[in-house]
């Protein structure tokens, strides 16, 4: 590890930031080993909220008189929401969003969306991983991105997704991405790890599948080495709840921490999609999103890696303004999304949602996702953003 | 065309690799005796009139709907019945998915199944969006009654058919808003393929294909429905039932006919379509891994397929006995599906197995869920098989075959949070070490009985066991490799097993071999 980090000290004090030109990058890696990948890559942390999120009882307009007459039994009591802003305030259970609001890290969007919304969860999921609204395509944005940008980094997991469906957002033919349930997969006892080292290593044929098959299982088995020294050598600095998310969350820093050659995490927080007695289940779900990336950060902040990740949530869409009769809400439309990391501009970037002016019960949009998509790819990856999104999105500036 | 086959023990083996989940080298010279054509009629026979697997115990005639919702019904009555539903559909799936394995493992006629299994990933539907078991059983018997028949009949019997009335939005397609879903996916994925026909096609597919829904049994009186309720919850049977008010009867022009076409008109059409034959041969070639840089077996087959009027298992036949697919190109170039590699695996160490929702939550680890394609589209199948993550996977096997051991890492890595945790300091961390303690209970729970499974060495080489290092792990290497496999694997092989106590041997280096790139491919 000492090595590491020296060379993580030096690069700091040099004239070498973590924003290198991709071009650099690119050549870089090419010529370098592996492990001098990781430390200046920019990395991104996609946090999925499936099913939905309430984004009005996310981020509370509090102050807003429509929003209580819209939501007599589920809405946020004014009393127990904690206040942000002027008009905003978190939901009581998110007290470390708050905290990391207030220490400068966390990025609230509003009003978040695209033209003519969808409601189904398995279109509107797609068009959120694919950035293509208007029509299905076959590949995720990320996934693009990666084939865009990444196609010399010699990497077998430029992606990472801790789950069990692959998700759309790594998506293309030229996939270069990793799904888990679980990184202790790659475990294997001594003397069979040796042995499959023995008997995988490349010797060329004249068998492109065959030799295909030794490529990808050196690289798995490096990889299996990478995952179990980032799991054994980098130790957590805070401590993480016992839920899924959070424990996902634990890894991924840890993966981040040990400089695994990986760009782009992925991980999946479920339930949101509360038909009916929210406010229960919404408490339990913005708990875990709270104390799981409030303890992400602390870790990834002690442990030095915060300037160089981002977080980002997003989810297929919010949900009616009015709740519904079994004190829950149905599927909506514009919503929230949260940007957390060292170089993120704190605070609440767009405007009020509008309650009144409504299109058939949801609100409309003010903010399209893909602008915040643009800001990813080109604020923090410096990439050519209307290259992977097929159009032209002005970067909303939440990046510092 | 390539040179003529020679018909030898290696090109008996890589037939067997492709049709039957791979076969014993005994196997292999037992078929070398007999001409290919007269091995191959066979084998075609003999996958035509195997037996069905018995029908799981579940499955209900007629079909009942356990979360149908009256007027009377109230909201948490709906709830109860939807969750209790949904956990019941779950339970069924896996266990379906353990049935079918089972007998994959299990028949004397495999082909049935490596054919069933294709037409389940061309033909497909995905459980995750069509969340009724029963369906899935019915068209799996579907897929199976016609895989080595007539393609026409496979087609009609799986579109008038629940699973992919509900999955393609057949069910309840009105003349006044046809839906297009399964027009679409019929001319794109299932017949013609891109480039054959046009939007227009689609738009007048879909008006043929309206007036369909699903019901009771014909004479079973009408209950009430609750208006606005999902369909879910209102179906009374999955029936195929025809409403005629709701069809648009006027004419349509399909892929250049006019006529006032039904959905057997339009599969007539469809199905008749030179395109349709050469877009089912490639996909034949593609999947029992035939090179054919030129298209020249394909348009054999094509020609065959129209010739006989959609005859698989004619056209079937023109592949597994043309020069390209013993080619030398061919050969050890088809990486093998996840359930091609479990299943067998079990067959060619003779394992001793009883298929399980576990051993089944092992091909979808490995990328491969059976009635969970990723999309409508089926499994790519190919280089798409493998990745680090799979590869880690399959490089458990051993494990879990020979051990019954399920490997660290197969279930997610925490539980959900279903509910908010106390303020409290002290009230958190009790809850916190309860929680931890419960899910330790629940994983030990399930790992109980996950896998039915045993190694026994005596049956793996049906008893001939060597016993110089070097000549068993030839022999191992004989049975489980189609392919030569690179020199320094069998000398590694050799000496680490040569390290070995005796009576280790044989298992030892069946994990070992299993660990290669090399057993990947058929």
């Amino acid at each position: 590890m000492l090595p590491r980090i020296d060379r993580r000290r030096f690069l700091s004090l040099g004239a070498l930031t973590t924003t290198v030109p991709s071009f650099l990058v690119k050549t870089g890696s090419l010529l370098a080993d592996e492990k001098s990948l990781g430390n200046r890559d920019r990395v991104l942390v996609v946090v999925q909220l499936a099913g939905g999120n309430d984004g009005l009882n996310t981020l509370v307009p509090y102050r807003d008189e429509e929003y209580y007459k819209a939501r007599p039994k589920i809405g946020v009591p004014r009393t127990q929401s904690l206040k942000i802003a002027d008009d905003f305030a978190l939901h009581p259970e998110t007290g470390e969003l708050r905290t990391l609001y207030d220490a400068g890290v966390l990025a609230i969007v509003t009003n978040v969306g695209y033209p003519n919304p969808n409601r189904s969860h398995f279109r509107a999921t797609e068009i959120w991983e694919t950035a293509y609204p208007d029509k299905p395509v076959h590949t995720g944005w990320i996934g693009r991105y990666f084939d865009a940008e990444c196609r010399g980094i010699p990497s077998p997991m430029l992606g990472l997704q801790l789950g069990e469906k692959p998700a759309m957002t790594f998506a293309h033919p030229k996939g270069r991405a990793v799904t888990l349930t679980n990184p202790s997969l790659f475990a294997w006892d001594d003397a069979t790890s040796q042995a499959m080292e023995r008997l995988n290593r490349v010797v060329p044929t004249d068998n492109p599948q065959l030799d295909f098959l030794q490529r990808t299982s050196n690289e798995t088995l490096a990889l299996s080495r990478k995952i179990q020294d980032a799991l054994k050598d980098v130790k957590s600095m805070t401590e993480y709840a016992p839920f899924n998310f959070s424990q996902s969350l634990k890894v991924v820093a840890q993966m981040i921490a040990a400089e695994v050659p990986t760009r782009v995490y992925y991980v999946s927080l479920g339930g949101f999609d509360t038909h009916t007695t929210q406010p229960r289940r919404h408490a339990g779900l913005l708990q875990e999103l709270s104390q799981g990336l409030h303890s992400f950060l602390s870790d990834l902040k002690a442990l030095g890696h915060l300037d160089r990740t981002l977080v980002m949530t997003f989810s297929e869409f919010g949900r009616r303004v009015a709740e519904n009769e079994q004190q829950g809400t149905d599927h909506g439309t514009a919503n929230v999304m949260f940007l957390a990391g060292g170089k993120v501009k704190a605070g609440i970037h767009g405007g009020r949602p509008d309650l009144v002016d409504l299109n058939d019960g949801d609100m409309k949009f003010q903010i399209d996702f893909r602008s915040v998509y643009a800001a990813v790819l080109q604020d923090w990856f410096a990439a050519d953003a209307k290259k992977v999104l097929g159009t032209e999105f002005k970067p909303l500036p939440v990046i510092g | 065309m390539p040179s003529r086959i020679t018909w030898d023990v290696a090109a008996a083996s890589h037939l067997l690799s492709r049709t039957e989940f791979g076969g014993t080298p005994k196997k292999a010279e037992q078929l070398v005796a007999r001409p290919l054509s007269d091995v191959v009629a066979g084998m075609i026979e003999e996958a035509k009139k195997a037996a069905a697997p018995p029908q799981p115990s579940w499955v209900k005639e007629p079909w009942v709907n356990t979360e149908r919702v009256y007027p009377e019904t109230t909201p948490m009555e709906r709830l109860e019945n939807h969750r209790k539903t949904g956990q019941r559909q779950v339970a069924e799936t896996d266990q379906l998915r353990a049935w079918w394995l089972d007998h994959m493992i299990h028949t004397p006629a495999p082909l049935r199944e490596v054919m069933t299994l294709f037409w389940h990933g061309h033909l497909t539907t995905e459980a995750r969006r069509m969340f009724v078991s029963q369906a899935l059983y019915t068209q799996n018997v579907a897929l199976r009654t016609h895989a080595l028949g007539n393609f026409r009949d496979l087609l009609g019997a799986v579109t008038l058919d629940a699973a992919m009335m509900m999955y393609l939005n057949i069910e309840d397609s009105d003349a006044k808003k046809p839906n297009e879903n399964f027009a679409r996916e019929l001319l794109e994925l299932f017949t013609v393929g891109l480039g054959n026909y046009t939007e227009r096609d689609i738009k007048e597919i879909a008006r043929a294909l309206t007036g369909w829904t699903l019901d009771a049994p014909p004479g079973t009186p009408k209950r009430p429905i609750v208006p606005d309720a999902p369909r879910a919850f209102c179906r009374d049977g999955l029936i195929p039932t025809f409403v005629k008010e709701k069809h648009d009867a006027g004419e349509k022009t399909i892929l250049g006919k006019t006529g006032k076409f039904g959905v057997n008109e339009v599969l007539d059409i469809v199905a008749a379509q030179p395109a349709t034959a050469r877009f089912i041969s490639a996909k034949l070639i593609a999947y029992f891994g035939a090179s054919d840089p030129n298209n020249e077996l394909r348009d054999r087959m094509a020609a065959k397929f129209s010739q006989t009027r959609g005859d698989i298992a004619a056209t079937l036949t023109v592949l597994l006995t043309s020069p390209e697919f013993f080619a030398k190109e061919s050969r050890g170039s088809l990486i093998k599906s996840p359930v091609h590699l479990l299943v067998g695996t079990c067959r060619l160490l003779n394992l001793d197995v009883t298929a399980t929702p576990s051993l089944a939550q092992v091909t979808a680890a490995m990328g491969q869920e059976l009635f969970n394609p990723p999309n409508v589209k089926g499994w790519p199948g190919g280089r798409d098989w493998i990745s680090a993550g799979t590869l880690a996977v399959r490089y458990h096997l051993p494990e879990i075959l020979f051990d019954g051991k399920e490997p660290a890492g197969f279930e997610p890595i925490a539980t959900e949070r279903n509910f908010a945790l106390p303020a409290d300091e002290k009230a958190r961390r009790e809850m916190i070490a309860r929680i931890w303690d419960f899910d330790k209970k629940r994983r030990e729970e399930r790992k109980k009985d996950g896998f039915k499974v045993s190694f026994e060495t005596a049956k793996v080489l049906d008893g001939a066991v060597p016993e110089k290092p070097e000549e068993l792990v030839a022999a191992l290497a004989a049975r489980l490799y189609v392919i030569t496999p690179r020199p320094d694997t069998l000398t590694t092989l050799t000496e680490i097993v040569r390290n070995a106590p005796p009576a280790e041997r044989v298992k030892l280096a069946c994990r070992l071999i299993l660990t290669t790139p090399e057993y990947q491919l058929a």
